[in-house]
């Protein structure tokens, strides 16, 4: 068993007064140890919420309604809050998108940083500066004194983000949840960033769940991709499998809508249409509506998450089914 | 810091300044109290000679230099009604001033805080529609009739706490409670919207993800960051009390600056108008240069120069 997180059937929705909109939608997928996955797909597909459901940090009217986060032998689900803050920052913890608000305003970065050792390696003052000291030159600040005593508006966004993975990996935690960490920095603190968290974890040992909408940064450091849409998971490969040979049709579109700096392609692809409204999905498989080689089981039925032959790999998507099967299902329905 | 401290107590002598010459020059305007010094049957000499042994016959601009020179020597004049130097006579009354507006501050930020944050971190729940009654009420009851009430329920129903006067501190209790009220349903709603806001922050996520308790995601991480606005609004409220509260002073015949003017007003007592009015912006000034610094401690954003 080499599995860290599982996540089975996951379901977190959101009941507003314009009725329910399922946000995570039954996601299935599980992170080995050391392993890096990533998380990809369009804005509001899902991938945020499901990994604040992972640390039950969905706000109301967000809800966990179904499934289960089992992670070291504990439905994360299940657990108590107060067992579960001792997960939080401690066994598994979380880097943001925007480095320029996530860090709090009017407290210094060194007490940032010492709280989390003081709360859960229960360390002095005196230890937990000078280990918050530590950390801050880990993460490539040379000047993790003068740092350590500085307010964070006095930091830039790269300077901002390395304290945010100090912070993170201080309490040496199993997994790092990284939601978006390079998006809003710009190329080359990206590059930088990405580095940094590459060898640290590999120092590390800790695994690594990337939520992000960029390709490039998923081909750098990723091991396992996890493709999203409208909820649900489409499909998960290994990287290398995803970019060479994608299956599902929605993956095949967002390569093809990247860009190749070897090739020249004039206008880039593009996917056609939108992502559907969440609180008013299509019939049968959610993607239908855009995918260019849709049929009409595709129309009627949702296909389900199936491994692919003799791999890990799988893939949500009517293609690579048991065509007889499918279609005597749906004759069926 | 100390820097800006200076510089901003540097401002401090131009304010005054202005502030004295507007207070003289409105009195000038009044026209001159001769009149009511002298009985009504006065001679147009003796008129003329308490004008010249004044001063009054003089041009604006002399009368205001020897205004300002008395001033520097602290003479306010002495008062008509009492025969005392005025500015004694206010300052007098104004430890009671201050004791009542300190207790006023207290009682309204200890409801205030308190129930702006709970509304804020359960919104739309019994406890928040409570507060947003309390703070509707609290603004609409006129002080008047809300000391009335008091006085009625716990002093002549109950015997539980002195009616009126001074002397203990359970005669703080009552009129504290009526000025507090009213100022703490301003303060309410606004730690309430700011601690909403605040709450959504992405940093209160950052510290949720770190596995703190709520306590001290609430009061170390949220609570500081919503208080600048909150300690304006507090300080100015308290900057309005230290003039004495005229009507809660009345009632609860709270021997304070509020009575003391009213009864100048009355009688036409100028000198101790002008000293009071002065007095008053004085302690405002002030109160504005500690909430400046204030800002500056809770907030290292805003920088001292």
């Amino acid at each position: 068993m080499n599995k860290l997180l599982e996540v089975n059937q996951l379901k977190t929705y959101f009941f507003t007064d314009n009725g329910t909109i399922p946000s995570v939608d039954g996601v299935s997928f599980s992170i080995d140890k050391g392993q890096t996955t990533a998380i990809v797909g369009e804005s509001g597909c899902g991938k945020s919420v499901t990994s604040y459901s992972i640390m039950r940090l969905v706000d109301s009217p967000g809800k966990i309604v179904n499934g289960e986060v089992q992670f070291e032998g504990k439905d994360l689900t299940k657990v108590t809050e107060k067992e579960m803050r001792t997960v939080r920052g401690n066994e598994i913890s979380m880097i943001f998108q925007e480095p320029l608000t996530s860090l709090n305003p009017v407290i210094k970065i060194g007490n940032q940083l010492d709280e989390i050792l003081i709360l859960h390696q229960k360390m002095s003052r005196i230890k937990a500066k000078k280990q918050s000291i530590a950390m801050l030159q880990k993460v490539g600040i040379p000047r993790g004194e003068q740092i350590y005593r500085s307010y964070p508006h006095e930091l830039s966004g790269g300077m901002r983000q390395r304290v945010m993975i100090a912070m993170a990996l201080s309490c040496n935690p199993k997994l790092l949840i990284a939601d978006e960490p390079t998006t809003a920095l710009d190329v080359t603190i990206q590059a930088q960033i990405l580095k940094l968290m590459k060898k640290l974890t590999e120092d590390y040992q800790t695994s690594i769940l990337l939520i992000t909408h960029d390709l490039g940064v998923v081909a750098e450091i990723a091991d396992r991709v996890i493709v999203m849409y409208s909820g649900q998971v489409v499909e998960e490969a290994d990287v290398f499998t995803l970019f060479a040979n994608p299956k599902h049709p929605y993956t095949r579109g967002l390569l093809a809508s990247t860009l190749q700096l070897d090739e020249y392609k004039g206008n880039l692809d593009t996917i056609q249409g939108n992502v559907p409204s969440p609180s008013n999905k299509p019939t049968g498989c959610y993607f239908h509506p855009r995918c260019p080689v849709a049929k009409d089981i595709c129309r009627k039925e949702m296909p389900q998450l199936k491994n692919l032959e003799q791999t890990n790999n799988r893939v949500r998507c009517w293609l690579f089914e048991d065509e007889k099967e499918g279609l005597l299902h749906a004759e069926n329905a | 810091m100390w820097k800006y401290f200076i510089r901003r107590l540097l401002q401090v002598p131009p304010v005054i300044f202005i502030i004295t010459l507007m207070i003289f020059g409105l009195v000038y305007i009044a026209g001159d109290p001769v009149l009511m010094m002298l009985p009504a049957d006065a001679t147009p000499q003796e008129i003329q000679q308490l004008r010249h042994a004044l001063g009054f016959d003089q041009p604006f601009y002399i009368q205001f230099g020897n205004y300002i020179m008395d001033l520097l020597r602290g003479d306010f004049g002495d008062s008509y009604q009492y025969g005392e130097p005025a500015l004694s006579l206010v300052l007098e009354r104004l430890p009671a001033t201050l004791e009542l507006a300190t207790a006023s501050m207290i009682v309204a930020i200890i409801i205030a805080i308190p129930l702006g944050i709970w509304s804020a971190i359960k919104p739309n729940t019994f406890i928040d529609l409570f507060a947003t009654g309390f703070s509707v009420l609290g603004k609409a009851i006129p002080n008047f009739w809300l000391g009335i009430m008091l006085i009625l329920i716990f002093a002549v129903n109950l015997h539980i706490l002195p009616v009126s006067g001074t002397g203990t501190w359970w005669h703080l209790v009552l009129p504290s409670i009526t000025l507090g009220t009213a100022m703490s349903a301003e303060i309410t709603r606004l730690v309430r919207s700011n601690m909403l806001e605040i709450m959504s922050q992405d940093f209160i996520r950052t510290a949720r993800s770190k596995g703190l308790t709520s306590f001290i995601v609430i009061f170390k991480h949220a609570f500081r960051n919503s208080l600048v606005p909150v300690i304006t609004i507090t300080f100015l409220q308290a900057a309005a009390l230290v003039g004495g509260s005229l009507i809660t002073e009345m009632i609860f015949a709270w021997p304070g600056l509020g009575q003391l003017i009213i009864q100048a007003v009355y009688e036409k007592d100028l000198p101790i108008i002008q000293a009071a009015v002065f007095v008053t912006a004085l302690m405002i000034i002030l109160i504005n240069l500690l909430t400046d610094v204030l800002y500056r401690i809770l907030d290292p954003r805003i920088k001292f120069n």
